[in-house]
C-alpha cells in the first residue's frame, strides 16, 4: 500500500516540477534567477542621478492582466526602469480577487519588497493591504488607482482631464440630443467621481440643465442625483457586462421610439462593449462612442470608425514615472518632497505641476503625495500618435480598415 | 477500506499484518496511509518551492500567510465532505460566503449604528454580528436542505440556482459598492500580528495538545484491552506520541519565531506607551493566527462529529448505500438537510474570516470558492460515488492545494499558471486514488 502512496506523492512532485520549469519561462518577470541580494552583482551601470539603489527591490501587485494595456505597456514602463536603476522587479497577478491581492501583497513582503506599487482591485478593501506594508516601513505607491489613505504616493494621469477630453470630443461632434453614458466599476473612483466630474467640465450638465442634451438611461422618473444616479454602471470594467447593459440601452430605446445620438463610455473595455453592441444590433446612424487607454483594439475601432475619440494615457510614461518614484523612494526620498530625474519621462505628458511631487486632495479627504500626468485625445485625424509612441502597430491599428473611407494614419 | 471515515484505530478482529517491511511497520501503527501520503506531498511541494525560490518560502511569516490563507477553505471543505459523502453536492458556498461576508459589512457599518442604534464601540458587537452571521447561513442552508431533502430537487440545480440567486443578493445587500471599517474586536478573526494568540497562549496550546494525545493514546491502549481487541505494539505506541507531540510542539516553535512587523509594533509602542525600543527592535512573538485556531476547532469538532455521533454515522450510512440506510430506519431526509444547515454555519465562519482580512466586503467575495473547496474536498481523498471521506483528510487537501498555489505565486508564477497546476493535480489525485481503489478492494 505505502508504494502506491510513493507512487502518488512522486507524480505529485512531477507534476509541480514540470509546471515550474515552463511557469518559469512564461512568466515576463525574471525575479525567480535574480534574488535581491545578488542584483547588484550582475546589475547594469546605475543611471546618473540620486535615483541609484542597488538593493531595491520593487514589488506590483497588479489587480488584473485582461485589460491588455497593464501587460504591454505599464509593466514594462516599471520594470525596464527599475532594473535600469539597479533594481528588482517582482510582481503578482490578483486576478480580479480582492483577497488574493491582499495574499499577494503579504507575500510579496515576505519575499522583501523595498516599495509595493499597488494597482488596488477595489479602493475600499485594499487598506488591510496597505497597512501590511506600512507596518513593515515599506512604501506604497498607489498606482493608476487612488488609494484612500494619507501615505501613498499616487501615480497617476489627470483622469478629470481625461473625462473632460472625451466629453469635449463627443459635445464638438454631436452638441444637442440623446446621450446614453457607460460608466466603469462602482467601487472605483475613476468611474464614480472623476471622468463624471470631467465631463462636467467639458459643459455636459450644464447642456442637460439647458434642455439640450437628454440623458437617456437617467434615473427612473428623471429625477435623482447627478452625477451618481446617471449612467449605468459596469461591474469590473468587464466588456461583456457593457455589450450586455448597451443591448439592453438600445432595446429600450427602440421601443421608446428614442434615437442614441453619442455614447459617452468610460474607458475602452466598456467602448469595446458598447460598440459590439452597436455594429451586433446594426445600430444606424452609428453614433460618435468615446473611450480611453488606447487599446489596440480600440484604436482600431476608430481606424474603423466604431469609435469617434480614445483618450490615450500613454502608459509606458506612466510605468516610468512609477519606476523612477519608487527608486527615488528606495534611495531615500522624503514621499511629499519627492523629485523625478530630468529627461525621463516624455515632456508632452508629464505632470504640468512639475517633476516634484504636489499634493493631490482625494475625494475620501485625505492630502497625498502625487505625479498627475497628461492625456492626450486621439480621434481618426492623430492616429500616427499611436503608432509613434509604440502603443499600436501600423498592421494592427489599420487591420480591416476600408481603403475608402482610411484615416490619415492608414494610407 | 469500506470505511474510511474512522482515523481512529479500527476496531475490527483483524490482526494488522505483522512484518519486519516497512510497510509492514507502518501498518502496525495504524497511521491512515492517505493521510499519511498528503501530509509527506505538503512538506515535498513546500522544500520543492524552497529549493526554487532560493531558501526564502519556508519562513514563519510566510507559512503563517499560507495557512491563513487556505482556513477558509479547509474550514469549509470539512462540511462538504459530509455533502459529498451522502452523495450531493454544495455549488452555493462561495455566493453564501460572499453574501455573509456582505452581511457582516453593512453590519457593522451601517445597521448596526442607523437601524439597531447601537454605538460603534459597544462591546460584544462582534458576537451579535457573527450570531446574525451564522443564522444567516444556517437559514440558507436549511432552506436549499429541504428543497433537496423534502422536495427532491437534484442538489446540483437547487445549489447551482443558489449560487446565482445568493450573488445577485450581494449587490442589492450594498448595493452594488464595496463596504470598509469593520468592529475592531471582529478584526481579530482574520488573523495579522495583532489577530494572533501571541507567544504564551501558543505553547499553551501545544502543551493542552500534547498531553491530549498522550491521554488519547494510553486511554485507547486501555479500552482495547478491556474488551479484547488487538493492541498496537509498545514501540508503534511510543513512536506516535513522540511524533505527534514533537510535531504540535514544533509547529508551535515555528509560529512563535513570528514577530510583530517593526512599524506596527514602534506604532502600538507609541500609542500604549511601552517606552523606547529595546536593543534590535521589539521581538514580540505572534503564534498562532486566530483563523488557524479557528480551522483547529472546526476540524476537531466536524471529526468529532463525523466518527463519533449519530448524525455522523447517519451520513456515512446513507453515502454508502441509500436503500439500506432508509429500510435501517434512518431519517435520511432530516440528515440530509442538516449537512446544508452545517454547511451555512461553516460559511459564516470562512465569511468571518475573510471580510475580517479585509476589513470590509467588496462583491467579489467567495468568488470560485466552490470549485476550491470541492477540489480541496476530492483531493483530500473524498469520493462523488458516496460513503468514502474523512475531514482531516479534506483540511490537508485545502493545505496541499494552497501551498501549490502560494508556492508557484511565491516564485513568478500568476493565476493562471497557478489554475493549470491546481486542474492538473486535481484530476491526477482523483485518478490515482481510483486505480489504488480498484486495486485494493
Amino acid at each position: 500500500m505505502l508504494d502506491r502512496r510513493i507512487g502518488l506523492l512522486v507524480a505529485t512532485l512531477a507534476i509541480v516540477a514540470s509546471a515550474c520549469s515552463s511557469g518559469g519561462t512564461a512568466t515576463t518577470a525574471p525575479q525567480s534567477e535574480a534574488p535581491a541580494s545578488e542584483a547588484p552583482a550582475s546589475a547594469a551601470p546605475p543611471p546618473s542621478g540620486s535615483a541609484a539603489a542597488g538593493d531595491c527591490t520593487v514589488a506590483v501587485s497588479w489587480n488584473n492582466f485582461q485589460q491588455p494595456r497593464w501587460a504591454a505597456h505599464d509593466e514594462p514602463g516599471i520594470r525596464d526602469t527599475v532594473e535600469a536603476g539597479g533594481g528588482t522587479y517582482i510582481s503578482a497577478d490578483a486576478n480580479l480577487s480582492t483577497e488574493q491581492q491582499l495574499t499577494d501583497v503579504t507575500t510579496m513582503l515576505g519575499q522583501g519588497a523595498d516599495v509595493m506599487i499597488i494597482l488596488a482591485q477595489d479602493t475600499t478593501v485594499i487598506g488591510p493591504a496597505v497597512q501590511a506594508a506600512k507596518d513593515a516601513n515599506v512604501p506604497v505607491i498607489a498606482y493608476d488607482r487612488l488609494i484612500e489613505d494619507p501615505d501613498v504616493l499616487y501615480i497617476t494621469f489627470d483622469n478629470i482631464g481625461v473625462g473632460k477630453a472625451e466629453a469635449e470630443a463627443i459635445l464638438a461632434a454631436v452638441p444637442t440630443g440623446n446621450y446614453v453614458l457607460i460608466k466603469g466599476d462602482p467601487g472605483d473612483p475613476n468611474a464614480s467621481t472623476f471622468l463624471p466630474q470631467g465631463w462636467d467640465d467639458a459643459g455636459l450638465k450644464a447642456k442637460v440643465d439647458a434642455g439640450e442634451i437628454t440623458i437617456l438611461n437617467g434615473p427612473e422618473g428623471g429625477a435623482g442625483e447627478w452625477p451618481k444616479d446617471y449612467g449605468t454602471y459596469t461591474e469590473a470594467w468587464a466588456p461583456e457586462t457593457a455589450q450586455a447593459n448597451m443591448e439592453a440601452i438600445i432595446d429600450k430605446a427602440v421601443a421608446d421610439g428614442n434615437q442614441i445620438d453619442a455614447v459617452l463610455a468610460e474607458n475602452d473595455s466598456t467602448a469595446l462593449g458598447v460598440a459590439a453592441a452597436l455594429t451586433g444590433k446594426n445600430y444606424d446612424p452609428y453614433p460618435p462612442v468615446s473611450g480611453q487607454d488606447g487599446d489596440p483594439a480600440n484604436l482600431n475601432n476608430v481606424a474603423k470608425g466604431l469609435q469617434y475619440v480614445d483618450v490615450w494615457k500613454n502608459a509606458n510614461e506612466l510605468g516610468k514615472t512609477a519606476g523612477a518614484a519608487a527608486l527615488a523612494l528606495c534611495a531615500g526620498g522624503d514621499m511629499a518632497s519627492l523629485t523625478l530625474q530630468d529627461g525621463l519621462i516624455d515632456p508632452a505628458v508629464a505632470p504640468a505641476a512639475g517633476l516634484t511631487a504636489t499634493a493631490f486632495e482625494t475625494p475620501g479627504g485625505n492630502s497625498v503625495s502625487s505625479f498627475i500626468l497628461t492625456p492626450t485625445p486621439l480621434t481618426a485625424e492623430n492616429l500616427q500618435l499611436a503608432i509613434d509612441g509604440g502603443q499600436v502597430t501600423k498592421e494592427q491599428l489599420c487591420a480591416g480598415v476600408d481603403a475608402a473611407t482610411a484615416p490619415p494614419a492608414c494610407q | 477500506m469500506a470505511n474510511v471515515a474512522d482515523v481512529a484505530p479500527v476496531t475490527g478482529q483483524v490482526e494488522p499484518p505483522a512484518g519486519r517491511s516497512v510497510r509492514g511497520m507502518i501498518a502496525q501503527t495504524e497511521v491512515d496511509f492517505r493521510l499519511f501520503g498528503m501530509l509527506i506531498a505538503l512538506a515535498a511541494i513546500l522544500l520543492g518551492f524552497h529549493v526554487i525560490s532560493g531558501g526564502k518560502l519556508i519562513q514563519p511569516s510566510n507559512m503563517l500567510t499560507l495557512a491563513v490563507q487556505a482556513a477558509g477553505i479547509a474550514i469549509i471543505a470539512t462540511g462538504m465532505v459530509l455533502v459529498i459523502v451522502s452523495r450531493n453536492i454544495d455549488l452555493s458556498v462561495g455566493s453564501l460566503v460572499g453574501l455573509i461576508a456582505m452581511t457582516y459589512g453593512v453590519l457593522m457599518t451601517d445597521w448596526f449604528p442607523n437601524i439597531f442604534g447601537l454605538a460603534p464601540d459597544t462591546p460584544f458587537l462582534w458576537v451579535l454580528a457573527l450570531a446574525m452571521g451564522i443564522g444567516v447561513g444556517a437559514a440558507i442552508g436549511a432552506l436549499q436542505g429541504f428543497i433537496i431533502a423534502y422536495i427532491g430537487v437534484p442538489s446540483f440545480i437547487v445549489t447551482l440556482g443558489g449560487l446565482l440567486t445568493i450573488r445577485g443578493l450581494v449587490w442589492y445587500q450594498s448595493n452594488g459598492a464595496a463596504v470598509n471599517g469593520l468592529d475592531k474586536t471582529f478584526l481579530l478573526i482574520g488573523g495579522g500580528a495583532q489577530g494572533s494568540v501571541g507567544g504564551v497562549l501558543t505553547w499553551g496550546i501545544a502543551l493542552v495538545g500534547s498531553i491530549a494525545i498522550v491521554a488519547i493514546l494510553i486511554n485507547s491502549r486501555r479500552q482495547r484491552r478491556r474488551y479484547g481487541f488487538p493492541v498496537r505494539p509498545i514501540w508503534a505506541e511510543i513512536v506516535l506520541g513522540v511524533a505527534g507531540c514533537a510535531a504540535i510542539i514544533g509547529v508551535a516553535w515555528f509560529a512563535n519565531n513570528n514577530f510583530w512587523p517593526q512599524g506596527l509594533a514602534d506604532r502600538v509602542a507609541a500609542e500604549q506607551g511601552w517606552g523606547p525600543a529595546p536593543e534590535g527592535g521589539w521581538k514580540i512573538p505572534t503564534g498562532f493566527p486566530f483563523p488557524i485556531v479557528l480551522l483547529i476547532a472546526v476540524t476537531l469538532a466536524m471529526t468529532w462529529i463525523a466518527t463519533r455521533r449519530k448524525f455522523g454515522r447517519y451520513v456515512y450510512a446513507y453515502g454508502g448505500n441509500p436503500d439500506a440506510a432508509e429500510l435501517a430506519g434512518i431519517n435520511t431526509r432530516w440528515t440530509i438537510l442538516k449537512t446544508y444547515v452545517l454547511m451555512g454555519i461553516l460559511c459564516a465562519l470562512a465569511a468571518a474570516i475573510v471580510s475580517a482580512r479585509l476589513n470590509g466586503a467588496s462583491l467579489d467575495i467567495g468568488d470560485t470558492y466552490e470549485l476550491l473547496v470541492i477540489s480541496a474536498a476530492v483531493i483530500g481523498g473524498t469520493s462523488f460515488a458516496g460513503g468514502i471521506g474523512t475531514i482531516p483528510g479534506a483540511v490537508l487537501g485545502a493545505f496541499v492545494m494552497y501551498s501549490l498555489k502560494y508556492g508557484l505565486s511565491f516564485v513568478g508564477v500568476n493565476s493562471p499558471g497557478q489554475n493549470i497546476v491546481v486542474g492538473i493535480v486535481l484530476v491526477v489525485a482523483v485518478g490515482l486514488d481510483t486505480i489504488n481503489r480498484r486495486r485494493g478492494t
